[in-house]
Formats: structure tokens, sequence, C-alpha cells
């Protein structure tokens, strides 16, 4: 394997990601693990470079890293909560789940690397433009776009209609 | 490529009705008086459903269409998908508006038009042939339905039932995207027919990620579906829901899935024999998983909400039989099966609401003496659940019996065996509300108020789950001739 600077880029993306899922998990202050999320969030956008996906990796940032976290650190400041949590002590119940989640991701990583995919010929990433994006998503998957803008207005009405406070009669 | 404004938008029209009445409801509601009356806005959306259901009426005659290339596809099927939902959708409308408390009663004008956007999104899967397409549909059908599961925000039993639908609902949804994504790195697309042609391409070296991706979209459907061993969430979600909501989850939902699972399995209806038989297999197990436990824990349920649960269980278990038989001539008779369960289960609903409603308890018990209070009601609820035991000449005996002729031909011997078994166990709890209603006396005597549109559900399950046992091959044979 030969080192050179994407090698090093995508080692440390990747522990960064890894890492912030982790500590996410792992953390029992609500506000780091926002912390931990937004860093996942962003590794991620530098793998997204690494892939030549520049446009996507700037979206990324945009909205994840940006809008999503600090959106989330908004709901936890503005919201009464139990700052922090308890560390649930370990049960057969987990060590089973455990067993059957590393199982599959086994599986998973055995398939995938028995048959990678594109293992010949050159990416051809480079001949994308944003034009194409902006086609597909207003041409062929027209229809499932202005469902998702359905999907956003059932979900700030379902918001409103669980998160609001009665008012007394 | 066409330009946009060549396509025929029109044949999207009964999807159009539904949406446009959707957002003028939402806005009549923004400027309603706070006190003012919830309980047109359900009429108004029963008028859209209908118009809607009349108008896929009229498409039966205009020949096949599509837009953008397979996104939306006007065909016989799609058009028979949409009925059922679009009538399971008036007859819940019609059962809430008949509820004289309303158990979401801060929340009326929400509840009747997120009704409507589950219906559309439950529309919007059926016809397509795309899995991004799919996927909103379906997400959009499943956030509407979380939302109407935990409406009741001050019962704990709806909030517990609300989050669980939330989490597992989520989890089922990430198996459904993941496997998709296979499918799509694989082949290159998301259309359904050109995965198909592209999967019996590609090497017999990655068969290995044709069988993962299938197995963890069918993971995901089974939740959906709450096909054994995926069932755990349903008895918690229907019994904390409101009571047509519960009937909404049993019907459309499950329909809509069934529709999401016969799709999908077009698009592996190409590639290698080896692994269309192991397929079959999987449906196999998940139906026989389905009806052996759906009808045994039903047994030991005393909460009527929980029992119809574990029966619904079992029903998709014995639609699960008609699937795993693979066979492209079953299909009106899962279209026959879906429509006969839909008006048995709308029925039963229906009158558990008004008796739980007034016996303020869901227990078997409230059900004592039924027949010596409203006889009429009694004997409606007897043809539902004799119906849905499958009982010689009823609808859901036909039902039943088309499936095990299917399954006869392609010589499932051991499946038909577990099927049969298991109806005959299922006899037992449905006759215990039977029992209930005819042998035992009733806490009090006065008999069971019933609103009209209550009347009018009623009735209208009543008439055509006897209608379709008086002549089931009348309908099938309709159904048969439609997707000609």
């Amino acid at each position: 394997m030969n080192i050179n600077g994407e090698f090093i880029a995508f080692f440390i993306f990747s522990v960064l990601a890894i890492g912030g899922a982790v500590f996410m998990i792992n953390l029992t202050r609500v506000m780091h693990m926002a912390l931990a999320l937004a860093f996942t969030f962003f590794s991620i956008a530098g793998l997204y470079v690494l892939l030549d996906a520049p446009f996507l990796a700037v979206i990324q940032i945009l909205i994840y890293t940006g809008a999503v976290s600090i959106l989330m650190i908004f709901g936890i400041m503005l919201t009464k909560h139990k700052d922090e949590d308890k560390v649930a002590p370990f049960t057969v119940h987990k060590l089973l789940s455990l067993l059957g989640v590393g199982g599959f991701l086994a599986i998973v990583i055995w398939i995938i690397y028995r048959n990678p995919f594109f293992s010949t010929g050159e990416p051809q990433a480079a001949a994308f433009k944003v034009t194409d994006l902006g086609k597909a998503m207003f041409k062929t998957y027209m229809i499932p776009f202005e469902v998702t803008s359905i999907l956003l207005l059932v979900a700030l009405i379902g918001a409103i209609v669980l998160a609001k406070r009665e008012e007394k009669k | 490529m066409q330009s946009m404004s060549d396509m025929d938008w029109g044949i999207m029209a009964p999807e159009w009705v539904i949406a446009i009445a959707c957002a003028l409801l939402i806005v009549v509601d923004l400027f309603l008086k706070n006190t003012a009356s919830r309980r047109w806005i359900g009429f108004l959306s029963l008028l859209a459903v209908g118009m809607a259901g009349g108008w896929v009426i009229t498409q039966f005659r205009h020949k096949s269409a599509m837009i953008l290339d397979g996104a939306y596809i006007l065909a016989p099927y799609t058009l028979i998908w949409k009925i059922i939902l679009l009538t399971g959708a008036a007859l819940v409308l019609l059962v809430s508006l008949g509820q004289e408390k309303k158990e979401y009663e801060p929340h009326e004008g929400e509840y009747y038009y997120l009704l409507l956007t589950a219906v559309l999104g439950g529309m919007i899967v059926v016809s397509t042939a795309d899995l991004i397409g799919l996927y909103t549909g379906l997400e959009l059908l499943s956030l509407s339905s979380y939302i109407l599961v935990g409406i009741q925000k001050k019962k704990n039993r709806s909030n517990e039932a609300a989050w669980k639908y939330v989490v597992l609902g989520g989890v089922s949804s990430a198996f459904i995207l993941y496997g998709m994504s296979f499918l799509y790195g694989l082949t290159g697309t998301t259309h359904v027919g050109e995965i198909q042609k592209q999967l019996s391409q590609v090497g017999s070296s990655y068969e290995a990620y044709v069988y993962l991706s299938f197995f963890l979209m069918m993971v995901g459907f089974g939740f959906k579906l709450a096909s054994a061993p995926f069932h755990t969430w349903a008895p918690d979600v229907y019994q904390g829901a409101p009571t047509p909501i519960t009937s909404f989850l049993a019907i459309v939902s499950k329909s809509v899935t069934f529709a999401l699972v016969l799709i999908v399995y077009m698009a592996y209806a190409g590639p290698y024999g080896e692994f269309q038989e192991d397929m079959i297999i999987l449906f196999m197990i998940m139906a026989t998983l389905s009806m052996i436990i759906g009808n045994t824990v039903a047994l030991r349920q005393t909460n009527v909400k929980r029992m119809m649960a574990y029966s619904s269980i079992a029903h998709a278990g014995y639609v699960l039989v008609a699937v795993a038989t693979g066979n492209q001539i079953l299909i009106p008779i899962v279209f026959f099966y879906l429509f006969v369960y839909l008006f048995m289960t709308i029925g039963v609903f229906a009158v558990i609401a008004l008796v739980a409603e007034q016996e303020k308890s869901e227990d078997l018990k409230a059900f004592a003496g039924l027949y010596h209070r409203s006889p009429l009601l009694a004997l409606s609820m007897s043809v539902f659940l004799l119906s849905l035991a499958g009982i010689p000449v009823t609808a859901g005996f036909f039902g039943k019996f088309y499936i095990i002729m299917g399954a006869l031909e392609l010589n499932h011997i051991w499946l038909i065996a577990v099927m049969i078994v298991t109806t005959i166990i299922s006899y037992y709890y449905y006759f215990a509300v039977i029992r209930q209603m005819y042998f035992r006396r009733p806490a009090s005597s006065d008999p069971v108020r019933v609103s009209w549109p209550m009347k009018v559900a009623i009735g209208i399950s009543l008439i055509a789950t006897m209608g379709i046992g008086i002549m089931p091959q009348f309908v099938l044979e309709t159904l048969q001739s439609l997707l000609r």
C-alpha cells in the first residue's frame, strides 16, 4: 500500500467520522453529543471531497454541519431537559444486540471485500456537472421531489401537533 | 426527452385532488376560530377522497400510460390498488366522524388532513416503478401515521405507541434504503424495470449482493407488514393508537406494503433460478411464522384491539402465502383478499370503537351481552368475525380458499397444512367475542348509540362482506378481467 496525501486525508477523516459517532453514543451530556455529531457530519464532507464530489461536500457542510447541528443546539437550549444521561448497565440483552450487530457487520464486510464494486476502469466523476444534478432533480425525479415537499410539511405539522403546549381552558 | 408541459399530467388527477384538498384544508383550518367545530373538515376530506375515487374509476377506460419513464404509471393494477386505498381511507374517515367523543380532541383538523397525506403517500407508492418514488411515498405514509398514532397526547399508552412506532419504523426504513442502495450500486439505475434487465447481466460473482439487498429489504418490509418475526411492535401500537387509526394501519399501511413487496419482487424477477427459489423460501418462512405466532398468541389476549393486532399479523401471513407462491396469476387473488380484509376489518373496528367508547373499556368483557342491547350491531359484528375466521360461505372463506387453491397448484402442501390448522385455531378467539355477545349477561341494558356516519360505515362494510361472500366468483372474475 503506497502512502500518499489522499490516503492520509482519508485516514484522518474516517477516524474523525467513526470517532464522532462513537463519542456521540457514549457521551452523557446532550450538548457534547450534538458537538460529536457535528464532527461526524464534517468528516463525512471531507470524505465527499476525496471522492471527487465537491458539490455534495459543500451541501453537506451547509446543511448538516451548519444548519442541522445549530438547530439541534437551539433545540437543546430552548427545551427543558435532563442534562445528564445515566450510563445504562451492561446487560445480557445488550450483549446479544452487540453480537447480532457485529455478526451483521461481519457479513456485510465479507460480501463487500469478496467482490468489490468498480474494481476495474477509471472513475468518471470528473464528467459530472451541477446542471446534471438539477436536471435529475427537477425532471427525472420531479414527482418524488414534490412528494418530499409535502413530507416536510407533514413533519412540520406533526412537530407542532406533538410539541405544542395546550392552553388551559 | 419530452418537455415538462407536453406530458400528460392529467393522469395524475386523483393525486392532485388529494394534494390540493390537503393544502386547502390546512389553510382553512388556520383561519378558523379556535372554538369552531372541525367536524366539517372531516366531511370535506371525505368528499376529496370520494372525488379521487370517482376519478380513478373513470381512468379504467384510459389506456395504460406513464409519465417520465415510469416515475408515474397508470395501469389497471395501479388503479385497483388506489381503489383499495381510497375505499379504506373513506371508511376510516366515516368511522372517525362517527365517534361521539373524539380521542384526539384539540387536533381534529390535523387528524383529517394527515389522513389525506398518508393516503397520498400510499397512492404514490402504488403508482411508481422507481425506487426513489417508492421510498418517498412510503415515508410520507409512515410519517403521517406516526403522528396519527401519537395524536392523543394525554394518554400514556398513545405516547408509548407513537414512540415505538417512530423508532422501529425509522429502523425499518433504514433497512429498506440500505437494501435499495445495493441494488442501485449493482445496476446504476433506480428504475425497477431497468434494474431487472441489468441484474440478469451482472455476473454471478455479484450474487451475494443480490441476496444481501433482497434480505435487507425484506427485513424492512417485514417490519412494515407486521409479519413475524418482525411483528413485536404491532400489538402495542395497535392498542395505543386511536381506534380508526388502528384500522387504517391494518388496512391501508399493510396494503401499501404489499404493493411495495410486489413491485420490488419484479426487480428480482429476472436473474437466477436458484435465487428465485431462495426468495420464495424466505417468503414462506415469514408467512408460516406469521400465521403460527399471530393465531396462537391471539388466544391469550383479553384486550380486543390487541387481539385484532395479532389477528392482523396472521392475515398478513395468509396474504404472504399468495405472494410466496411467486406466481403472477395469483395477483388477482391478493387483490381479492385485500378487498375482503378491508371491509371486514373496518367493520370490526367500527364496532370496537362504538363499544369501547360507551363502556370505557377495550376489554373482551365490554362486549358482554351486546346481542341483548343492540341485536343489529351484534349480528353485523358476528358476520365480520365469522368472515375474519374464514367460516365456509363467507367472504373471508373464499379469500382463503382461493389462496389455498393457488398454493395447491404449486404443490406447497405443508404451507397449506399450516394455513388450515392455524385457521382452525383462530376460530377459538374469534368465537370468544361472539360468545361474550350472545351468552353473557350485559352490565347495562341500554342500547349502544350509533351515530349515522358509523351506521353508513358499518352498513357498507356489511353489504360488501356479505356481497363478496355471495358472489365471490363474480368479484374475482371482474378483477381478472380488469387486470388483463
